[in-house]
């Protein structure tokens, strides 16, 4: 037996996939995540599947371990090395107050504070050229000062360092000297080598704070994995939907921020691909909230960066990852009234304790779970299989109470009001991926997952006019199953500014193919992957713009200097964004992108096969109007491929349930997939 | 009819959406860092008559719900039968949109089924629209013909059809035409998705149903509006602050507020400040009023017409905000954050909890150096708005170097993107210590920024305005420390104080930005001495200003001095109380 598993550690929950390759099986199990020794649970899980270690022939995690510690303010006290005369950038900021009206609006809370922040004698110009050489005694200097400070990680993050490195390398041997190797020092141009220097600062500040944590944790959790006798390797989920080895990940801990939730969009372009679908919106709603992320030729969205906490306050990390818009409409959700008698959706939730009214833990408030269950959407009885019975009269009496009273609304229009506004929310986070992004959502297919996701998607789809909606299997571990797919994947960006009509397409591709060499050097993904190729992409933008788009380009266009074909490329690029272009105005190019991917070998696709014939029970379920339905109740599990289910009705597996509206048509694909033609239209919606 | 309450907050939510998306739009073509980085823009959908249905989140305040006076001053003109499909008006006057000439607004009438239903509208900075200088604005003029091209409700496009000739005459007549002319492509591309995103909602809704939503949200803003109001007490409430001069005359502009609270009223009267000046400091706003209004009854809410109809503000025509046609308005913003800073400094002993003590009330230290680079030949302008401190708060310390009221998401401009571009060196962006006024919540720090020209080139280093009147303490609290803007050529070995625009000078000079601190909240004997410890380990505050203003004797190790800080408090307490 060799497995391959993967196991992503959550906020409240760690969840483990076991893949048998050989026999194309798949067991899964789910264990409450284990906050001090984190491999805790994820031993747990084992234990409860009875896989022993030394069957693992590799295990791929995804884990929120450096995002937390972000968040919460946990990591390492870290010291900042920066140019003379930049002491204050990281404090400072750009200066902005994004809450214009809010006179206590509060700027991102440093987590260098200002005594820790060294400044050093040098100073480099755009160019590339020392305008202040670095010399011994400054950098003597420096390291007595950082020195001073007792740091557990330092940050060096000198000006103009993405065009000339030199000084920060030679700070970093005389500061790795000096400190031994016990204190993590993060280089800016390692992590980042593009200009802007607050963004630089702070995403390499990120890195160092949160490094020595997830070196500790790496190290000791491939200790107790090799102790246990597991003989294959340990990957590490990366927020750009790649893996990396742990040395890699430990280098660059600011990849692994959003680790955890990228797996479901690696998961949904792998069904999307395997089942013909290449143009994907990837819909994923949980307990809190929910998320779209468009997948576009089989390739997820990427984005330069983002801000951890928000944009307003929160701390940017200028480093890839993959686009997702976030809203908060999760099953959890409250359901309020407010001092003006509207009706509101979140973004409050009920969280897992107390959770919704029909868990019957002592939750008071009303929340779109409850209004499912009210309506006959959920199963009381069948909820987890039945192991977890909930109350629906509990659920109708508060929708009631807090809701249809206030409102002299039926206590079903109340409820069916609680998810048409929750479906509305995310409908405006799915369009915000397509629609705003110049992509028309009719031509792409929704990819339902997360526990609530199948629930609401036909709904979400007839907003949108989305013809076909997937409901891949395991819709409630679909992140894990993402991470058995994943490739290996570096990205890097190096800013390179030059007007269109001075670039010499010849030295680009000299350039990007050096940022290739040079990353390889130490990253050697010939010995883990089964082949390496790379992708290029440079940001242009049209002379004045600030704001550029990354234009993909190939090593044939680099190398046959085809510049009117890459020429076009931007104008197109930037008509379907923005639907205008100008093919007479001058263009610069700002940034060259590259990408290292090393594929791993794909494993074949669980087979489907039912566990028994197919199976339906009924139930009375509210769709329009007060009357409800009685709709025909089918056991996943049981259908097999090819079976038709014609909607209104209701498909139910473990932990997800799939809700069918009159003239929605599903059909049981081979490899178990759910694929449902959406009838109807906007006007049908509930 | 009655409302559904999916179909009302389905509406409530996709009006401000569409504006919002918009000013991304606009924000990540546009060509000018005004746009781009300042965020000197607003986007916004407006009824026939002129009534704001939504406007975007995040762009410089003082364009709060000001546009329906350009769209009705437009439907005048043309009549409510006079647009069609296709059309772009262009519109800077000054008579009616009171502002300078850079802020060009392109509007564009919506259609549903044949009839005029909307208004989508875009005003942004262009950095140029001729006239004596370029930037952030031509600053000192004595009249709108100097100040550049006045465009008055233009059609620059007529059902779809560009006028060739108004094009013509704007593109020989302004600097930086790709630029300007960029700008406006970007602002008519955002009208056009407006027009298409509302054209989605009225085929979804219709009419009739989205007018009963659109005035049902009118009356929740307003009614959010009133609730907070009704919990001030009632009575009359006036503060009076001033600027330094109009930038002709040495005179001070006085800013004299009345706000009166009656029940959930609230009147605020600007009459007693200033009459027009002479000096470019004019406008036609009541910005002042608004932006203080807004910031006090609902900071995180989308805007729209209900946000103020609860609100009334008396500004009687030749008041410095309600200047006539020719009055100069170059700076027509310039005093605006200090005239919300007195709006809120009246309201203060009404609601002690609520409001901070003074800001730097100027929009923020700009920075503007220009020329022509020798080595690409290329013309070249250096722009940045730096932030300064704002007052302390009534349970924390005021946030350093941050834009002023006014302003919202501006930005500054990174060092390594101002190098990257120009031929200048920024030597230094930092803290001022001892810029914070004292407190018991210190007030924010400013910032000193220094910048050396590598080729030669003028300077726009004109003083702020507010030198005379620092921003103010609060409740015992001590004034921030005022901006100054200093300038050193080549070869000396000093820098002196300057006030002057499109200042020659030679390379290697160096100009030295400085931004005022925040004024202090609550007497600064009352500040635990832990936390001004902190700050002179930090190096925010002096040794020497910690036992000036604070009270706390430090040991020359570090570490406060208990009972010397104990003996110096009592007998500091003695003072002010003998004093006092």
């Amino acid at each position: 037996m060799a497995l391959w598993v993967a196991v992503d550690i959550g906020g409240t929950f760690t969840d483990l996939l076991a893949y048998d390759p050989e026999r194309g099986t798949m067991v899964q199990a789910k264990s409450p995540t284990t906050p001090r020794y984190l491999s805790d649970a994820l031993f747990h899980c084992l234990e409860k599947l009875d896989v022993p270690p030394a069957a693992i022939a590799l295990l791929v995690h995804g884990t929120t371990i450096a995002i937390n510690t972000a968040i919460e303010h946990t990591g390492a006290r870290t010291t900042l090395v920066v140019t003379a005369g930049t002491r204050d950038i990281y404090a400072i900021g750009r200066g902005n107050r994004p809450e214009a009206y809010h006179l206590f609006f509060r700027r991102p809370e440093p987590l260098v504070p200002r005594h820790r922040t060294v400044e050093v004698r040098e100073r480099m110009l755009a160019t590339g050229e020392a305008w202040i050489p670095l010399e011994p005694q400054a950098v003597t200097e420096a390291v007595n000062a950082v020195t001073a400070t007792h740091p557990e990680a330092v940050a060096v993050a000198l000006l103009h360092a993405w065009a000339n490195p030199q000084h920060e390398v030679m700070l970093g041997e005389a500061l790795k000297a000096a400190l031994g190797p016990d204190c993590f020092v993060s280089l800016s141009h390692r992590i980042l080598r593009q200009y802007g220097e607050y963004e630089r600062i702070s995403t390499t500040v990120l890195n160092a704070y949160v490094g020595p944590r997830v070196r500790t944790y790496l190290v000791q959790l491939s200790e107790r994995l090799r102790d246990a006798g597991m003989p294959g390797p340990l990957l590490i989920m990366q927020s750009n939907g790649g893996v990396m080895t742990p040395e890699a990940a430990i280098e660059r801990p600011v990849m692994l921020m959003e680790s955890g939730p990228v797996g479901g969009i690696i998961a949904s372009a792998e069904v999307g691909r395997t089942l013909g679908f290449s143009q994907l919106i990837a819909f994923d709603m949980g307990g809190t909230t929910a998320k779209a992320s468009l997948i576009q030729d089989g390739q997820p969205t990427m984005t330069s960066g983002y801000y951890i906490g928000g944009y307003a306050s929160g701390h940017p990390a200028m480093v890839p990852v993959v686009e997702v818009v976030e809203v908060g409409a999760g099953g959890g959700s409250i359901a309020w009234i407010d001092e003006v008698g509207a009706l509101k959706v979140g973004p409050q939730s009920a969280g897992a304790d107390p959770g919704p009214i029909a868990y019957g833990r002592g939750g008071q408030k009303p929340t779109i779970t409850d209004a499912n269950v009210a309506l006959g959407r959920i199963g009381a009885e069948s909820f987890l299989g039945g192991e977890m019975p909930l109350d629906a009269q509990a659920a109708q009496a508060g929708i009631a109470a807090a809701v249809a009273r206030p409102l002299g609304l039926h206590w079903v229009e109340a409820a069916q009001a609680i998810v048409a506004i929750a479906v509305h929310t995310m409908s405006l986070a799915v369009r915000q991926v397509s629609v705003e992004r110049g992509h028309d959502p009719r031509e792409y297919a929704l990819l339902a997952s997360g526990g609530a996701g199948p629930l609401h998607a036909l709904a979400v789809a007839r907003e949108l006019s989305i013809p076909t909606v997937i409901v891949p299997r395991f819709p409630g571990h679909f992140s894990a199953f993402g991470m058995l797919w994943a490739d290996h994947q570096h990205d890097f960006v190096r800013t390179y500014y030059r007007r269109w009509e001075d670039l010499d397409l010849q030295a680009v591709w000299e350039t990007l193919r050096s940022m290739v060499a040079e990353a390889q050097a130490h990253l050697h993904l010939e010995d883990v992957a089964e082949r390496v190729v790379s992708r290029w992409a440079l940001d242009m933008r049209y002379v004045g713009q600030e704001f550029t788009l990354a234009v993909p380009v190939s090593d044939a266009q680099l190398r046959s200097g085809d510049r009117a074909a890459i020429r076009d490329a931007f104008d197109a690029l930037h008509e379907r964004h923005y639907s205008h272009h100008a093919p007479d105005e001058p263009v610069e190019v700002v940034n060259l992108r590259a990408t290292i991917i090393g594929l791993r070998p794909k494993p074949p696709r669980p087979r489907w096969v039912a566990t028994e014939s197919p199976r339906a029970t009924r139930r009375l379920v509210y769709l329009f109007g007060h009357e409800p339905v009685s709709c025909p109740v089918w056991w996943r599990d049981s259908l097999p491929s090819g079976f038709r289910v014609e909607g209104p009705a209701v498909i139910e597996e473990y932990a997800s349930t799939t809700l069918l509206f009159p003239q929605d048509v599903a059909e049981v694909a081979q490899t178990g997939e759910l694929i449902i033609a959406v009838g109807g239209t906007t006007a049908d919606a509930p | 009819m009655r409302l559904d309450p999916v179909t009302l907050e389905v509406v409530r939510n996709a009006l401000p959406a569409i504006c919002n998306e918009m000013s991304l739009d606009l924000q990540r073509t546009s060509y000018n860092m005004m746009i781009y980085e300042v965020r000197d823009y607003c986007c916004a959908l407006l009824s026939p008559q002129g009534e704001l249905w939504s406007q975007n989140v995040g762009g410089v305040s003082h364009f709060v719900a000001d546009l329906g006076v350009v769209i009705r001053d437009g439907v005048a003109r043309y009549g409510s039968n006079g647009f069609q499909p296709g059309d772009v008006i262009i519109h800077n006057h000054p008579a009616t949109a009171g502002q300078h000439l850079n802020n060009v607004v392109i509007y564009t009438p919506y259609f549903h089924a044949g009839k005029l239903e909307a208004f989508a509208a875009v005003r942004a900075h262009w950095i140029d629209v001729g006239g004596v200088s370029t930037g952030f604005g031509a600053g000192r003029v004595a009249d709108p013909w100097q100040e550049g091209l006045q465009l008055d409700q233009l059609k620059i496009y007529e059902a779809g059809v560009p006028n060739a000739v108004l094009l013509k005459v704007i593109r020989d007549n302004i600097r930086f035409p790709e630029s300007s002319l960029g700008d406006m492509r970007s602002q008519i591309a955002a009208c056009h998705l407006a027009q298409r995103r509302l054209e989605e909602l009225f085929q979804k809704y219709g009419s009739e149903t989205l007018h009963v939503a659109i005035q049902r949200i009118f009356a929740d803003s307003e009614h959010k509006a009133r609730a907070v109001v009704a919990a001030i007490p009632d009575g009359v409430y006036e503060a009076e602050s001033f600027f330094d001069h109009d930038g002709v005359t040495d005179d001070p502009v006085p800013i004299r507020v009345r706000v009166e609270v009656s029940g959930t009223d609230m009147t605020i009267d600007f009459s007693g400040c200033s009459g027009e000046r002479r000096g470019a400091i004019n406008s036609r706003t009541y910005a002042g009023a608004m932006v203080a209004y807004k910031a006090i009854t609902a900071p995180l809410e989308a805007v729209n017409e209900g946000s103020f109809r609860a609100l009334r503000v008396i500004l009687p025509e030749g008041n410095i905000m309600m200047a006539r046609y020719p009055a100069p308005m170059a700076a027509w913003s310039a005093i605006l954050p200090t005239v919300v800073d007195t709006v809120l400094l009246a309201l203060a002993p009404a609601l002690p909890h609520a409001i901070p003590a003074g800001h730097l009330g100027v929009l923020g230290g700009s920075i503007v150096f220009f020329g022509t680079d020798p080595k690409s030949g290329r013309p070249f302008v250096v722009q940045s708005i730096e932030g300064g401190g704002w007052g302390g708060r009534p349970h924390e310390d005021g946030p350093s170097a941050s834009v002023s009221v006014c302003q919202g998401d501006v930005r500054n401009a990174p060092i390594e993107a101002i190098e990257i571009k120009c031929p200048v060196v920024v030597l230094q962006r930092a803290f001022r210590p001892d810029s914070g006024g004292a407190g018991r919540w210190r007030g924010g720090l400013g910032l000193e920024v220094r910048v050396q020209n590598l080729v030669e080139g003028r300077w726009n280093l004109n003083q702020t305005g507010r030198r005379k009147l620092p921003p103010w303490g609060l409740f015992g609290g001590q004034p921030g420390l005022p901006s100054d803007n200093r300038l050193r050529l080549c070869g000396q070995s000093e820098s002196q104080s300057v006030d002057v625009v499109r200042h020659w000078v030679p390379a290697h000079s160096e100009a030295i930005i400085c931004t005022a601190g925040g004024g202090g909240w609550g007497d600064p004997l009352d500040r635990e001495p832990e936390r001004v410890w902190a700050d002179v380990r930090d190096g925010l505050v002096t040794v020497e200003a910690a036992r000036r203003d604070y009270g706390v004797v430090l040991r020359p190790e570090g570490g406060i001095d208990a009972e010397a800080t104990q003996a110096l408090r009592a007998q500091l307490r003695q003072v002010s109380r003998r004093s006092g």
